[in-house]
């Protein structure tokens, strides 16, 4: 069993560095279920709701604030800071006290 | 009480600071009174001819009295009391009337003594507002804030007709039928849509909201390669970030109803939430005339069940006003920290109209709705699904995508 899982490993590095990109295949399952989802979420909208952030009449003073440099990442792969929720409003965080 | 006898009470005051004092406001109380005391017989009478008879007029989202053709309508609640000022300096939590506590005792079907022949009428103030006497004719309505959180302060009239609502319904409903559940298609009749006042409570505040967190700023961006194949890599600053913004809202709209309050899956709550906001600026004094013909639901949650949702609204609300100020954080911020701080909150108590077509699915014990927006005409809602059919039409797409794929690599190859 192992060796029949290495060897199905083996054939698809082979095919990824020499041969088309075998990630191809995974178009038919990802379109299926973007499809499934995409319908989903017309038909029952379970992802509405207020948008009270900007529907609301809002009066905000000027944002203050500051920054302070704490770490420096010489060589990272990742694109993004880890677990950015700077857009997710309504994600809730530690409160202060 | 001689003059000897009073009390000592400072120096006296010059004549300025005496004729300043005698000039000034009073100072607002903690509760705003928003009783309507032209209706307190609990009969609303046509100013012009007295009859009883009276309705809301869709069209004209005034009140029209059905014997005269006398239209009129009730003075709006923002000039009426002053809801749209003085948010900057508001202390503590302001509650109106109609917005206090619930009594728990409270019984929800109220008698009431017709003025007009004396005549017992009973209304069930959990689903109506008002109702006929059976001898006069007389409508009697609940117009008194009751300790059962029948009342409100204020009420926003229809003003999309049953007619419009029918055809918002139908337009939403036509534009999802492909996939719509077959059972769904068979039932759907929109002309069953039901006219309900559901209760709100309306909020203004002021508030200090602070966050903290990690942002990150990209110094260095470079590709290496690796054989056929090359990464690209990023070298960043980190950052601790902190923000604080201080806001007022205006008319913050909360569910009043635990019952549409609530999100939990079986219903599809969220969808009568989405029609939200209202023009609450035209909200008028409390009449309940302007329910005849419609439904309507009764609050049954307190200033203090919904002090967590306003606070977890405020902190959105606030992050999305911070949100601006980090654009050089080009990675990213991650929130990790929040705080709030309501320096002062006024509460009122309205019934705002929304058209509702709710439909049952049996096999899934889901309750859907379509709402509509009685005011705006803002349309929403949750059709049954076809499994089914949803499924075929994923498997299609994902079997074409696969053929094309299989072609590439085939070509590619």
């Amino acid at each position: 069993m192992t060796a029949l899982v290495s060897g199905v490993v083996l054939d698809v590095v082979v095919m990824a560095s020499d041969g088309p990109p075998v990630w191809l295949l995974a178009a038919g399952p990802a379109g299926a279920v973007a499809t499934y989802w995409a319908l989903f979420r017309y038909y029952r909208n379970t992802d509405k709701s207020h948008s009270y952030e900007r529907d609301t009449i809002i009066e905000a003073k000027p944002v203050q604030g500051g920054r302070e440099k704490i770490d420096h990442i010489s060589k990272t792969r990742r694109s993004g800071i880890d677990g950015d929720n700077s857009s997710r409003h309504r994600q809730r965080v530690n409160r202060l006290r | 009480m001689t003059e000897e006898n009073k009390p000592f009470d400072g120096p006296p005051l010059s004549l300025e600071e005496e004729l300043a004092a005698a000039r000034a406001e009073p100072e607002a109380g903690p509760d705003i009174k928003t009783v309507n005391e032209d209706l307190a017989d609990g009969v609303n009478r046509c100013p012009k001819c007295g009859s009883t008879d009276v309705r809301l007029r869709g069209s004209t989202g005034m009140l029209v009295c059905l014997f005269c053709r006398n239209e009129w309508q009730e003075s709006r609640v923002e000039e009426e009391f002053g809801l749209g000022e003085g948010i900057d300096d508001l202390q503590g939590t302001v509650i109106a009337g109609g917005a206090e506590e619930i009594d728990d005792d409270a019984n929800a079907v109220v008698t009431l003594k017709c003025g007009g022949c004396g005549a017992e009428v009973v209304v069930d103030t959990a689903h109506a507002m008002n109702a006929r006497c059976h001898w006069c004719r007389h409508t009697l309505n609940i117009q008194q804030q009751m300790p059962n959180g029948a009342v409100p302060d204020a009420v926003l009239p229809f003003r999309l007709t049953h007619d419009e609502a029918v055809t918002r319904i139908r337009e939403f409903a036509s534009k999802r039928q492909l996939f719509a559940h077959p059972r769904f298609k068979k039932e759907f009749v929109p002309e069953n849509v039901l006219g309900v006042y559901l209760p709100y409570l309306v909020i203004d505040a002021r508030a200090e909201a602070t966050y903290a967190g990690t942002g990150e700023v990209q110094t260095r961006r470079w590709t290496e390669k690796h054989g056929d194949n090359s990464t690209t890599y990023y070298a960043a600053d980190v950052f601790k970030v902190d923000r604080t913004v201080q806001f007022t809202v205006d008319d913050l709209t909360i569910e009043g109803a635990a019952d549409r309050a609530s999100k939990d899956e079986s219903k599809t709550n969220n969808i009568v939430n989405t029609v939200l906001p209202f023009d609450t600026k035209n909200a008028v004094k409390w009449n309940s005339s302007y329910l005849v013909g419609f439904t309507s639901e009764k609050r049954d949650l307190d200033v203090d069940d919904l002090q967590p949702v306003l606070q977890d609204q405020l902190l959105s609300i606030g992050r999305s006003q911070v949100e601006g100020s980090i654009a050089e954080f080009d990675r990213g911020v991650r929130w990790e920290q929040e705080g709030l701080d309501v320096g002062g909150s006024r509460w009122v108590s309205m019934y705002l109209p929304v058209w509702v077509y709710s439909y049952f699915q049996e096999d899934t014990k889901m309750l859907h709705y379509i709402a509509v927006n009685a005011r705006t005409g803002e349309t929403m809602g949750s059709v049954p699904v076809s499994q089914w059919r949803l499924v075929l039409a994923a498997l299609t797409v994902g079997t074409f995508l696969e053929g094309i794929a299989g072609v590439l690599l085939v070509a590619l190859s």
